[in-house]
């Protein structure tokens, strides 16, 4: 009985999220095809933002620059699932020495996967930066890679398209692929939480000198959650092309980082719950504002393009002001009976020197 | 030939120098990393937009005056509540700022971009020395040069400066030597109405056009190079403007055309260098001042 209880008290968390993915799941698969497509889209943002959470939660370090992984996946996931005919027109230019990309082919499961390794070794290749820099800096780094990526998409136009939209990606990801695709970044992100490496990335987070300190390669632990992070962030951009069938290099720049920070932000950055609600949460908002832009709410009345934006920002602006760690601040979901009163009285008050975190930096 | 370039490259150099200020200065101050300066310099250049058939230094004037009043109303609602945040969330709501302005201005004034005609006087040219300078890099290097001048003497000889600096080194010592907060701030704020105001007005003058997302280029000079001259002192993120703008008009006459394009993605390749190897940036021998 004993074991059995802490068997649950293990699995609660990511049972209770990976149910409230299946429901966001359930909502697409039932609904119209609107509703469908919006569930899906939140999917993938779950899966970004999980991705996100790896490093950001865990280590406290925010990140500006993960959308470079969504759109290395998404690139991948174009250039191996675009049918060859088609992509020899659309890249007739292409440099001698990569020439090959326009021969590759495969499934869209496989372009996933791949989707997840390149965007993996592009965290690799920028993880030593990570692992030195803390705090503003890291802000500041992060966002240079995003513009430098951004620049080098937006410029090499004979092998990126450069600002015309990478077009013709069969439809592969449904919405139980995206579910699936989620679920799992959810209980991935949750054991690398309670593995070592997390465990001892979480310590630096709350304490970086104590955690020096007490021997913890705080650098080796960052550069491994940047990496994992990479990793969920690329497939969560394999899913976003398969599922979109195009997309433009615009989609992968300041808006969608800002869109996915006030994801993160607002569900609470410090804890992996608080990225699945934030990014359901949000993923929903943006939905209602659209619909009121358009004037479904007012009787037809359109309002001005921007109005939706405007609300998201002065959202975000109130919960930096009044809930700096968002909803859900350090706390995970869990079910309430577990929490009997020995255990309980223990955990909250854990909790409760947990709630403020000494420093971000 | 050399002076008409060395007058480019200095001009551009003292309007990037301009831009670095505004920046640096409330990161000395409040620790902020301003990612709204953007739209400061965009509530400029709509000034200049909206007065382009008035006098053009009554349209500067006017740049200014909308400029600060974006600057103290945005202090006043976003980072008033958040004095005391480390400076990521700083970071963070800045760019809740820069996205709420920037729609604000797409919904009202400027769904699109406009066109400003060019001033005619600008557009004239004039030999000095045997070169041959058209007025508008002239006007910008008067301008800017001018501008930091008084920023000089403003923050070297005024006793507000001196509370500036003081707080820009120090903000917890100074505010219990009896530095005010609510006037620092503010002060510091309106300043970088000003200077955002010149840049955009210059900006303007320079494109030719007013767009909802102007703002992000020169934004970015502004981080890159207060991040190359050290982020803590002025004079250090004026030096690191500065070699910046003197850096784009030599990279621009230099670099082969194919490599152009790519430019942004050496200039800030060398920002993340510099972050990692030195911190408190390229020509300052202070520790910096990080979260």
């Amino acid at each position: 009985m004993k074991n059995l209880n802490r068997l649950l008290a293990a699995v609660q968390t990511p049972a209770i999220l990976v149910g409230l993915v299946l429901l966001a799941a359930l909502v697409g698969v039932t609904g119209d095809v609107t509703t469908a497509r919006v569930a899906t889209l939140a999917l993938v943002s779950v899966v970004f933002v999980v991705g996100l959470s790896v490093f950001s939660g865990n280590s406290g370090v925010m990140s500006f620059g993960h959308v470079m992984f969504m759109a290395a996946g998404a690139y991948t996931t174009a250039y191996l699932t675009i049918p060859v005919p088609l992509k020899k027109t659309l890249f007739s230019d292409l440099p001698g020495w990569l020439s090959w990309l326009a021969e590759v082919h495969s499934s869209f499961p496989v372009a996933l996967l791949a989707g997840g390794l390149v965007a993996a070794v592009v965290g690799l290749v920028t993880a030593p930066v990570v692992a030195r820099l803390s705090g503003l800096q890291s802000g500041i780094a992060t966002l240079a890679m995003l513009l430098i990526t951004y620049n080098v998409l937006n410029s090499w136009t004979e092998v990126t398209r450069g600002s015309s939209s990478m077009i013709g990606i069969p439809r592969g990801t449904t919405t139980w692929w995206a579910f699936g695709v989620a679920a799992a970044a959810v209980v991935v992100a949750w054991l690398y939480r309670c593995s070592r490496s997390g465990l001892q990335l979480r310590a630096s987070r709350e304490d970086f000198w104590a955690a020096q300190a007490s021997g913890i390669a705080v650098g080796r632990h960052r550069a491994t959650a940047w990496v994992l992070s990479a990793l969920v962030c690329g497939l969560a951009g394999a899913l976003y092309a398969g599922y979109l069938t195009s997309f433009n290099v615009n989609g992968f720049f300041l808006t969608a980082t800002f869109s996915f920070v006030v994801m993160i932000v607002l569900g609470g950055y410090l804890s992996l719950s608080g990225a699945v609600v934030g990014a359901l949460a949000v993923s929903a908002l943006q939905e209602v504002l659209r619909r009121f832009q358009d004037g479904q709410f007012t009787g037809g009345n359109e309002l001005p393009a921007g109005v939706a934006d405007l609300i998201v920002a002065a959202v975000l602006l109130v919960v930096l002001v009044k809930a700096p760690y968002g909803l859900m601040g350090v706390r995970e979901l869990r079910l309430p009976r577990l929490t009997r009163r020995g255990r309980g009285d223990a955990e909250r008050s854990a909790d409760a020197t947990a709630k403020e975190p000494v420093s971000v930096a | 030939m050399i002076l008409e370039f060395l007058i480019n490259a200095v001009g551009l150099g003292a309007l990037y120098a301009l831009l670095t200020i505004g920046v640096a200065l409330l990161f000395g101050v409040l620790g902020l990393m301003n990612f709204a300066y953007g739209e400061l310099i965009l509530a400029g250049a709509f000034a200049m937009y909206l007065f382009r058939d008035q006098p053009w230094p009554f349209a500067l004037l006017m740049a200014i005056v909308f400029a600060v009043v974006v600057a103290l109303v945005s202090e006043r609602l976003a980072f008033h509540p958040l004095r005391n945040a480390d400076p990521v969330t700083l970071m963070i709501a800045s760019f809740a700022v820069s996205l709420a302005l920037q729609s604000l201005a797409r919904m009202t004034v400027l769904p699109r971009t406009r066109g400003v005609p060019p001033e005619r006087f600008l557009s004239h040219r004039v030999s000095i020395l045997g070169a041959d300078v058209s007025v508008l890099d002239l006007v910008t290097l008067v301008l800017c040069g001018l501008m930091l001048l008084v920023v000089a003497w403003l923050m070297g000889r005024t006793s507000l400066g001196i509370q500036l600096r003081a707080a820009a080194e120090d903000f917890r010592m100074a505010s219990s030597l009896g530095v005010k907060a609510n006037l620092v701030i503010p002060a510091a704020f309106v300043i970088v109405g000003v200077l955002s105001a010149i840049g955009g007005a210059v900006l303007v003058a320079r494109q030719g056009s007013v767009g909802a997302d102007m703002g992000l280029q020169p934004m970015l000079i502004g981080v890159v190079g207060a991040v190359l001259g050290g982020m803590s002192s002025l004079k250090g993120a004026a030096l690191g403007g500065f070699l910046l703008g003197a850096a784009t008009a030599l990279l621009e006459s230099l670099l082969p055309t194919d490599l152009i394009a790519f430019r942004d993605a050496f200039l800030f390749s060398a920002l993340i260098a510099v972050l990692v190897v030195r911190p408190q940036g390229l020509l300052s021998g202070a520790k910096v001042r990080v979260s």
